[in-house]
């Protein structure tokens, strides 16, 4: 993930280098006119409009990058077999530090149905794949904001899907590009202006959260995600677990932890939290939100997930008490 | 009923049943009390509806591009049904509608038909003063009670519920095309153009009308894509948000208070 407030590119490689058909600002042509129109646009609800004129932003308009990527899960050849006898991963090989982890048969055993080794391995080239999606998307919503001339990005949306059905995968970036509109508004390490040379701070957060968070003492920097992926080709003795059954390999059918997919769910948590760490620097994490999905894909193997996300944000003054609240009730 | 300014008969009666006094609404209790602090009276739910056969337009199978047919087709059935809204408004001398709400609907008696509908409540100013828009019609806009109450107190005010439109037809990748990439994921730089593309049509679209009424702004805006009936690889993306322009005098944006909810 960029960091606007301390890189002077904000997306390395992306910014005036687009494909064919992008105008000279690097943006589509159609972005480019819509740009220059009169009248601001703001994906902001109503009350968030209406804290951001309190804190002294202005909306400059409605921010969007798009990047659409041919998306497979099995991208790895020359993956040696569960079902070799000589059992050994031989072209497969994970980036350098990835984590890999492999979980032989206790019974030295083989068939068409009985593997001899499970592994789970996290697979780097998909965690690349998808940053390299999300970081073009984020890149182009960067380059329209600096193109209106606007600080700060708020109320970031992400999201990624499935297009059409054609295997291709939508990554879709978009905000509200502020400007800091008025002299008596929050000032701090990118809280009311960014750099121009450095490129706009962002958040997901808007209006009264976003408030707070000033109040707080904390000004946004950057949204921040990134993305782990762990595939699980279960061992036998997971298979079986996994299945519910069976004495005759040794395994108990009480209820049990499936140790390989235990390791795997704790294996893809904690790699999505160090890939986010790598990109906070000295600054903190605000309002993080983990999503794991399971895929699963064969009898115990399955391809896991995990994303994070969260607003990287600086502290630019001491912290002050927040104003005593007033107890509330509704009549309903 | 070939043009907007034709309502029907059951809706002349509705209306003259409003004009003397009987208000209807969807607003709830608390959106009506809200309307009413800001000086505003509920005239009544006004409504307008069109159905429109959406024709069929040629495609070529490998290549992203515009469907104008289509997509004027969708405007223009969404811009009817506003139309005839705004007129029931304007019968009951309105300044506004609020909490517009536009539907599409299919039925299974009308192939290739769809029904757009446009709802909403019409309020009036009880000081007198006219809050219409540029275009002397009453404004229009998807704001909730408390979303108006809001807005009215940054000083700006809702001039019309503005909309632009573009529906896309997105290529099949051949099998050259999926062969020379095949194992890898990359992306691909036709398709992000193509939706990039459609997006900022549809919200440039949106941006002209908002430049119509003169406004400053346009405030929730909503990108929202669907592919009704068309198959996955033709989609209507649309984006909708309600313009706004700066009200007279000066406004002092009060400072929220902190509150602790003792309601569970």
């Amino acid at each position: 993930m960029p960091d606007p407030a301390g890189d002077p590119s904000p997306v390395p490689g992306e910014r005036g280098t687009e494909e064919a058909g992008k105008a000279d600002t690097g943006l589509p042509e159609a972005a480019v006119r819509r740009m220059t129109e009169h009248a601001f646009t703001s994906g902001l609800s109503v009350p968030d409009f209406a804290a951001c004129l309190q804190m002294g932003l202005r909306p400059a308009g409605f921010v969007q990058g798009s990047s659409v990527m041919q998306w497979q899960w099995y991208g790895y050849s020359g993956a040696g077999s569960p079902f070799s006898p000589v059992g050994q991963w031989t072209a497969a090989t994970p980036r350098s530090g990835g984590y890999q982890r492999q979980y032989p048969c206790p019974h030295g055993f083989v068939s068409a149905e009985h593997r001899l080794w499970g592994q789970n391995l996290e697979q780097t080239w998909i965690e690349d794949a998808w940053r390299s999606g999300y970081l073009a998307a984020f890149g182009r919503m960067v380059d329209e904001t600096m193109d209106l001339g606007a600080d700060g990005i708020v109320g970031v949306v992400d999201s990624w899907h499935p297009l059409t059905d054609m295997g291709v995968l939508e990554f879709h970036v978009f905000g509200t590009a502020v400007r800091r509109g008025e002299p008596d508004g929050p000032d701090g390490p990118g809280a009311g202006r960014g750099h121009r040379d450095r490129g706009p701070w962002s958040t997901y957060l808007a209006g009264q959260r976003l408030a707070k968070l000033l109040e707080a003492g904390y000004a946004p920097v950057s949204v921040v995600a990134d993305v782990s992926d762990v595939r699980v080709w279960a061992s036998c003795v997971t298979q079986y677990l996994a299945a519910g059954s069976v004495g005759a390999w040794g395994v108990r059918t009480t209820s049990d932890e499936i140790t390989q997919v235990s390791e795997a769910q704790t294996a893809v948590r904690q790699l999505a939290r160090e890939h986010v760490r790598a990109q906070l620097g000295p600054d903190s994490l605000n309002g993080a939100s983990m999503q794991t999905t399971v895929r699963e894909v064969g009898e115990g193997d399955a391809d896991l997930q995990c994303v994070l996300r969260g607003n990287r944000v600086r502290r630019f003054r001491d912290f002050e008490p927040l104003p005593r609240p007033r107890p509330t009730v509704r009549l309903r | 009923m070939s043009e907007a300014g034709d309502l029907p008969e059951g809706a002349g009666h509705r209306l003259e049943e409003l004009e003397h006094g009987l208000f209807t609404s969807d607003l709830s209790v608390n959106e009506f009390l809200l309307i009413k602090e800001v000086g505003f009276h509920p005239l009544g739910f006004v409504m307008g509806s069109s159905i429109y056969h959406i024709g069929i337009q040629t495609r070529r199978w490998g290549q992203s591009q515009e469907l104008t047919k289509l997509t004027e087709a969708m405007y223009n059935a969404r811009e009817l049904a506003m139309s005839r809204m705004e007129e029931e408004a304007q019968e009951l001398g309105a300044d506004g509608v609020v909490g517009v709400r536009l539907d599409v609907n299919y039925y299974e008696w009308g192939k290739d038909a769809a029904e757009f509908i446009a709802l909403g409540t019409a309020v009036k100013a009880e000081d007198g003063r006219s809050y219409r828009n540029q275009l002397g019609k009453p404004f229009t806009s998807d704001l909730s009670g408390q979303d108006f109450w809001t807005l009215m107190q940054t000083g700006y005010v809702p001039q019309g519920l503005v909309m632009g439109t573009c529906v896309y037809h997105i290529a099949h990748r051949g099998l050259g095309q999926t062969m020379a990439s095949a194992g890898r994921n990359v992306e691909l730089p036709n398709f992000t153009q193509a939706l990039y593309e459609a997006r900022e049509l549809a919200m440039t679209r949106m941006q002209d009308e908002a430049n119509q009424l003169a406004a400053a702004g346009i405030v929730g805006v909503r990108l929202e894509e669907k592919s009704h009936q068309w198959g996955s690889h033709t989609i209507e993306f649309l984006s909708l948000g309600t313009a706004v322009t700066r009200g007279e005098g000066e406004v002092t944006l009060p400072t929220p208070t902190t509150i602790i909810s003792l309601d569970n």
